[in-house]
């Protein structure tokens, strides 16, 4: 199993808390702070930490597919 | 109306029966009638919301608006609709004019650009603790709320938007008068106008010139460029003081006062100084200092909670509410600085969620993480009981007289 992060950045009014919460998958865009997926394949042992940060986000731009490898 | 629903419905908003816990009748109507109807101030009524899930379902719905100029639109009373009235800027308008609004102003607010002002912010603050200390041993009172709770987020803000210092005063006055409840609508009404009338005169200024303030920036890209008008920078520069101001001084002191009715906390965060970032979560679910702000009134039919809400019917979806729902976080009554409280809503939920919240966070981490090693006797000057609280669209205490 390796889940996958889908964002929809039409959707950020750049919060950044994805940013604070999982660094390693999301950063904001300079420009005018809404997301930047950093890395799409979620590592084993950080799915919690991805969920957190998608149900974290106050406009669900952030989802986390499960995938069978 | 009609009589029968005036009269079976419970008033609203609720009264606190101890000052820093959320009214009990929140907990009540949350297990008796999750999204219940109340009657407000002025004989409307609304649809209390008082769930954690169904809170955020309500902010984070399309069909439901936060423009304040649609007719019936509820408030918490006369003066905060003419504070509302007075607002005309993201806050008050539905996607996708927010959207663009909101997104010219954020990179100023990123994650990343907030945290560059932590060394500036630790200074500044060893800097105020040094002026309270001396203020104390040449016999003068010390007062957390006007010699520091205020200081911190005024120079920061004032630091952003390139303003003197010593306007400050200027500001705090009119801020804390326009958002205040026991204002007359008048009081407000002249309090907002000023700062407009500040912001016009600065917006003008610096039409002409190159600085790198925020405020140039934005002449410069968006008002010279068409994109906003002059009145509708100022009343986003009104929003941006109003923001940056009031809730971050409130939650200084009144986390302060928090931790200092929880000597285990103190000692708890004094013993591990790595608890600070989740300390300042808990402050900001425990407190929810954003009291009258989450009022709302549905533009479509929809749903919250499972309960059917009309086109045109009032929503007010009360954070604190959210934040004590003990099926989010157990036992929500207790201060707890190890709990998870990161889900917390205390800076809102959907498209509205506070802007400057990465930066209130970068200003609490730095006040928390000093005060209690700077002044490990800190405590009140005066009983509990004789402290003031502010009735006002957000929470505070008036004064916070302290020794150390």
């Amino acid at each position: 199993m390796a889940s996958k992060i889908t964002v929809f950045p039409e959707r950020c009014i750049a919060a950044g808390n994805c940013h604070e919460i999982a660094a390693k998958y999301f950063d904001q865009d300079p420009e005018d702070g809404t997301v930047l997926l950093i890395k799409g394949d979620v590592e084993g042992g950080d799915e919690k930490t991805v969920d957190r940060a998608a149900a974290t986000c106050p406009v669900a731009a952030i989802e986390q597919i499960a995938r069978v490898s | 109306m009609m009589a029968g629903q005036a009269t079976s419905a419970r008033e609203y908003p609720f009264a606190r029966t101890s000052p820093l816990e959320p009214p009990p009748e929140l907990a009540e109507v949350r297990d008796a009638e999750p999204v219940g109807k109340v009657r407000l101030w002025d004989g409307s009524s609304a649809w209390l919301v008082t769930r954690y899930a169904d809170v955020r379902q309500a902010l984070i719905d399309p069909k439901i608006s936060s423009d304040t100029t649609r007719p019936g639109f509820p408030q918490a009373s006369a003066t905060a609709v003419q504070f509302r009235k007075g607002q005309r800027v993201f806050v008050r308008m539905d996607a996708p004019k927010h959207d663009a609004h909101r997104l010219m102003l954020t990179a100023d607010f990123t994650v990343r650009h907030v945290r560059e002002y932590r060394p500036y912010l630790d200074a500044m603050i060893d800097d105020l603790f040094s002026a309270m200390e001396a203020k104390q041993a040449a016999g003068a009172a010390v007062d957390l709320v006007q010699d520091f709770a205020l200081v911190v987020p005024s120079r920061v803000i004032t630091r952003i938007l390139d303003l003197p210092p010593e306007d400050s005063e200027f500001f705090l006055d009119r801020v804390k008068t326009s958002m205040s409840l026991d204002s007359t609508p008048e009081q407000t009404a002249r309090s907002g106008a000023d700062t407009l009338a500040y912001f016009a005169r600065v917006i003008e200024e610096r039409g002409n010139g190159d600085g790198q303030d925020l405020i140039s920036r934005l002449v410069r890209d968006r008002v010279k460029t068409g994109q906003l008008t002059s009145e509708e920078l100022q009343h986003i520069l009104h929003l941006v003081l109003v923001g940056g101001f009031d809730t971050t001084a409130n939650m200084i002191a009144l986390g302060t006062l928090v931790f200092l009715q929880n000597p285990v906390q103190v000692a708890l965060l004094r013993q591990r100084p790595d608890l600070v970032q989740g300390a300042v979560e808990e402050l900001l679910r425990y407190l929810s200092v954003a009291h009258h702000v989450a009022y709302r009134q549905a533009k479509e039919d929809t749903l919250v909670g499972g309960q059917p809400v009309a086109d045109g019917d009032s929503l007010i979806a009360p954070l604190i509410a959210a934040n004590h729902d003990p099926e989010m976080f157990a036992e929500p009554g207790r201060f707890d600085i190890t709990r998870d409280a990161r889900g917390h809503v205390a800076f809102g939920y959907g498209i509205h969620q506070c802007l400057g919240q990465a930066l209130a966070r970068v200003e609490l981490q730095a006040v928390f993480a000093k005060i209690f090693d700077r002044f490990p006797r800190l405590g009140l000057a005066v009983p509990f009981e004789s402290l003031r609280f502010r009735n006002s669209i957000i929470y505070g205490v008036e004064e916070l007289p302290v020794t150390f």
